[in-house]
């Protein structure tokens, strides 16, 4: 299958640094991936320069084919590329509901069946009209993966999804992101979660220091000495 | 609740539409001034209080609908209303000349810019003698239309409210609100943030527009200083932070409450009620940062329409 995101030789640099320096990588559709690295490593700013929130310095990005760098991150979304962040960027003073209803063009009663099905999928649908910011982090994590299926993305971008959220809450939003993976649709995920990467991805990405280290399987990945270096030093 | 609300409203509108049946020459330009007010807190509140997008300068518009409804009377002898409406649309323009650049910079150059762009004006106005009577000011003929002006000044802070109720129950408003929450996670969620913002600034500039006009035509004299004044900007400000920013009868309850207040002490005090003013100003911000209706839609849970 040709692969549904494509990423050749970008660069990201901020001032001397190459945060991210010549990556190449490739998803195929329907599988879940990992992205892992030390911090500082550039997985954050691999996720920005895909989604259009910073501008890549050099290489191409390309979504079903098309090039989609330069684009700004609404055209980009609007493609079929949904992200979370690492810090969660809800909309605190809007209501969990209205935070699912401000994302789709289609029509009003469409948004809202769909905004109240994706709050009860994820057990939300009590809490709809609470303002996001009074939530828990973790319902907060969860109002803020759903909002990003309002639109059906093919690709998901999750910045790590499991930092602060508790066992049962976990195990929730990582049955949601299987079932999202059955439906055809791809994952990429950020996640220092050794135990969530494990279990859940089928290929995983190392980076380190910018660059591409290892990439494999999580058997082969866990095992690769590169990989145990980076992140353990010698 | 809501509707015990507009049972109130209708009551006040009617209130209102036949006050002038009764009231004296100065009721009459009281009241006058407070619809002004109410239609500037109003549009300020447009694009600073739900894009989070603070304009320093709005009086800008006043200044240019002023200018322009002046110079169309003066010079062309166009009626007062159309002139006025005229003054609006140069508002809406001026808008679209400075929101295009600096709408599209995040952060705190907007309100820089809205802040230069006021003194540009000003300056702008005093220089070109030929068409502004420059700091002699511009003489409007003489005319007697306080009342006429009564009612469309009363009905343009209906509108600029009707506007703000349909914008805040709506997903154009919620999506202002997403640029005032977050810009980057509204950019990331498919929201085209400029032109949401370009959207809201323009709205925001026709009310003052048209209350400029209406005021030029109303003080039948208009010069650099009385229709750029920063202080205008402030004052709106001030009424839509006290009241509560982003709700719908913010601006208007704190519009009424500040412009009673201000009269009422100034009247005794001319040089008092600017501190007291300034004190105000303070313990807002210190106190009550989301304004009155702000605090207790937070404490009670209050819908938005409220």
């Amino acid at each position: 299958m040709p692969p549904i995101l494509e990423i050749a030789r970008v660069v990201k640099r901020f001032g001397g640094v190459a945060a991210v320096n010549g990556v190449s990588l490739a998803l195929e559709p329907g599988r879940i991936y990992g992205l892992i690295g030390p911090n500082g490593s550039g997985k954050t700013t691999l996720f920005n320069c895909i989604t259009g929130i910073e501008t890549r310095d050099e290489g191409e990005v390309r979504f079903k084919g098309r090039r989609i760098d330069g684009w700004p991150p609404h055209r980009v979304f609007h493609l079929g590329i949904g992200r979370t962040f690492q810090i969660i960027r809800v909309f605190p003073e809007l209501t969990a509901l209205e935070n699912l209803l401000v994302v789709t063009t289609s029509s009003y009663a469409d948004a809202r069946r769909r905004a109240e099905e994706l709050l009860g999928f994820v057990k939300l649908e009590r809490l709809a009209g609470e303002y996001a910011g009074n939530l828990s982090y973790g319902q907060q994590k969860l109002v803020e993966f759903v909002r990003v299926l309002m639109t059906d993305p093919e690709l998901i971008l999750l910045d790590e999804p499991a930092a602060g959220v508790n066992r049962t809450l976990l195990n929730e939003l990582l049955d949601a992101v299987r079932a999202q993976r059955d439906r055809g649709k791809t994952v990429l995920l950020v996640e220092h979660d050794m135990k969530v990467v494990m279990g859940l991805c089928e290929t995983v990405f190392v980076l380190d220091h910018g660059e591409k280290l290892a990439e494999g399987t999580p058997g082969v990945i866990q095992s690769d000495e590169r990989v145990i270096e980076a992140y353990f030093g010698r | 609740m809501t509707r015990w609300l507009y049972a109130g409203l209708a009551v006040v509108l009617t209130g209102l539409a036949l006050y002038p049946i009764e009231a004296t020459g100065y009721g009459i330009r009281f009241m006058l001034q407070l619809f002004m007010w109410i239609a500037l807190a109003q549009s300020w509140n447009l694009i600073s209080g739900l894009t989070g997008y603070v304009s320093f300068g709005h009086v800008a518009f006043f200044g240019m609908g002023a200018y322009a409804a002046g110079i169309l009377i003066v010079t062309l002898g166009w009626p007062w209303l159309v002139a006025a409406l005229a003054g609006g649309v140069m508002a809406m323009a001026l808008a679209l000349v400075i929101g295009w650049p600096c709408l599209r910079l995040k952060g705190p150059y907007f309100a820089i810019a809205m802040l230069g762009l006021n003194e540009v004006l000003r300056v702008a106005a005093s220089y070109y003698e030929g068409l502004t009577g420059g700091g002699n000011g511009l003489s409007l003929p003489t005319l007697y239309a306080s009342v006429q002006i009564y009612y469309v000044m009363g009905l343009l802070a209906l509108a600029v409210t009707a506007l703000t109720y349909v914008i805040i129950t709506s997903r154009f408003g919620l999506r202002l609100m997403t640029i005032r929450e977050d810009e980057v996670a509204a950019e990331a969620m498919g929201i085209d943030t400029f032109r949401y913002k370009l959207y809201a600034f323009l709205l925001s500039a026709v009310a003052p527009g048209i209350a400029g006009g209406l005021a030029a035509r109303d003080q039948g004299y208009i010069e650099p200083i009385s229709v750029f004044p920063l202080i205008t900007t402030i004052t709106m400000i001030v009424m839509a932070l006290f009241g509560g920013k982003g709700t719908i009868w913010g601006p208007v309850l704190g519009a009424v409450i500040l412009f009673t207040f201000q009269e009422m002490v100034w009247a005794r005090f001319i040089y008092l009620h600017q501190l007291l003013f300034g004190a105000v100003i303070v313990a807002v911000v210190l106190l009550m940062p989301r304004g009155i209706l702000g605090v207790l839609q937070q404490k009670y849970n209050l819908p938005r329409t409220i």
